[in-house]
């Protein structure tokens, strides 16, 4: 089987087993991408300033800042922030009648935090909701808190491993764990170990949009970020994430296989018309 | 006939220079409430395009004054102008419509099937438009008018990004 191809934001940070930020040769990166045959995404990194051969950390965040600005926007564009709550409010409701107390909802590979900072900013699960976002950048999850400040938002930021989210969830039996636009970024063989991770905290439930791979949806990728973003590398990732994002069946079996007690769905619409509806659709666990 | 034409074309600039400041400065600062600095964009855009088409509109008045006779030329490339231009305006103005009246779940259908796609056709549609106008105009000032035309109109998306919205580092 063919080597899945990368994403060039999947190469572009680096960090050690504390979190702190590693130096990034673009040499090694460029001859990644070469060795995968993704000549274009190599030449965008080589295009980036890399100082005594490490690529500029400065430069670098910066870019990921705007790339993950314009990902906002898309899934504004995409409704995201309401179909997210109008999933989860019924789970929120089910863990609320089961025991009083706050329900808390951790979003893994949150980036920005949009999805938190517009549900806290629309107060779409109602009160009694704590919102912990979660992203092994450092980078990203400052500017998540700082974003999250500046307009007085009630959630909270912490970098930390999706595959370790017991930083974030002290008590399973009253948290959701949901990720946007982010399981499509694991290898296949670690799929398993990402819902595992969730479901050894006995998590009452987790909910992960990704994008649902077909043939119209990798074409309106590439219509959309072409059309709404401005960064070679939003396009390059954008398009790409289409072409990784996982099918349905594999999903399943993998959730299946890490949360084994678990009542799993993939809700995505039929596979023969476009999926201009359910472009992201979400694998839902619930612990019975 | 000619001041429909000319109101039309200026009405559908001054439409699409709020677009492209609208996109110009959408997703750049991660905020959740960006309605005030979305219209400010699109203030900026209409403000712009309306600059960047006044080497056009100026190039048209002095040609009229000293060729009175050019007039129903400039009429010919206008309405070929428009007959692109106008099946291209309505089509986003209804999905517009939609995607102001559709219920949340419905709204990216409006996004998808027409704002998305046509975002990405909006320059060929301008220059197919141009060229329409050129080869009904079949006069020199009139083609420069139309050049400088859809030369400004397609300037005005990255003008305004360069102007107001450069890739700032914002955080220090």
């Amino acid at each position: 089987m063919a080597p899945r191809p990368l994403e060039i934001t999947d190469l572009l940070w680096s960090v050690d087993a504390d979190g702190v930020p590693l130096a990034v040769s673009k040499a090694a990166v460029v001859s990644r991408l070469t060795a995968l045959g993704q000549r274009r995404a190599a030449r965008i990194v080589a295009a980036l300033p890399a100082p005594d051969g490490m690529l500029d950390l400065g430069h670098v965040d910066a870019l990921g800042f705007r790339v993950h600005c314009e990902l906002q926007r898309l899934g504004e564009e995409l409704q995201l922030a309401r179909r997210v709550p109008a999933l989860l409010s019924p789970i929120v409701g089910m863990i609320r009648l089961r025991d009083s107390g706050p329900v808390r909802v951790v979003d893994v590979g949150c980036g920005l935090g949009s999805v938190l900072r517009t549900i806290a900013a629309s107060s779409a699960l109602g009160a009694g909701v704590e919102l912990v976002g979660v992203d092994l950048n450092p980078f990203l999850i400052a500017e998540a808190r700082r974003l999250a400040e500046q307009e007085g938002l009630t959630c909270r930021f912490e970098q930390g491993d999706a595959f370790e989210p017991e930083l974030a969830i002290q008590d399973g039996a009253r948290c959701v764990v949901i990720s946007s636009g982010f399981v499509h970024h694991l290898s296949e063989s670690s799929l398993a170990g990402f819902f595992a991770a969730q479901a050894r905290l006995r998590v009452a439930a987790f909910a992960h949009w990704d994008i649902a791979p077909c043939l119209w949806s990798t074409l309106g990728a590439w219509v959309f970020h072409y059309a709404r973003m401005r960064e070679p590398v939003s396009r390059h990732d954008g398009v790409l994430s289409a072409r990784r994002a996982y099918p349905a069946a594999k999903l399943q079996h993998a959730a299946q296989t890490g949360a084994p007690g678990y009542d799993i769905q993939v809700m995505e619409g039929s596979r023969w018309h476009p999926r201009a509806l359910d472009v992201l659709r979400p694998i839902v666990g619930t612990l019975p | 006939m000619t001041a429909a034409v000319v109101i039309t074309l200026l009405i559908l600039a001054l439409l699409d220079g709020s677009f492209a400041g609208f996109r110009a400065s959408v997703g750049r600062t991660g905020l959740i409430n960006h309605r005030q600095s979305d219209f400010q964009a699109a203030r900026r855009g209409a403000g712009l395009v309306c600059a960047l088409l006044a080497p056009a509109i100026a190039e048209v008045c002095v040609d009229l004054l000293v060729h009175p006779a050019h007039l129903e030329q400039y009429t010919r490339a206008g309405k070929a102008m428009l007959e692109v231009y106008g099946p291209y305006a309505l089509l986003v103005i209804i999905a517009l419509g939609c995607y102001a009246a559709l219920d949340w779940r419905l709204k990216y259908l409006a996004s998808a099937l027409i704002l998305g796609p046509f975002t990405l056709l909006r320059p060929v549609i301008a220059v197919l438009g141009g060229a329409l106008g050129l080869a009904q105009g079949k006069n020199t000032a009139v083609a420069a008018a139309v050049a400088l035309s859809v030369i400004a109109v397609l300037a005005v998306e990255p003008l305004a990004g360069r102007l107001w919205y450069g890739t700032k580092r914002r955080w220090t």
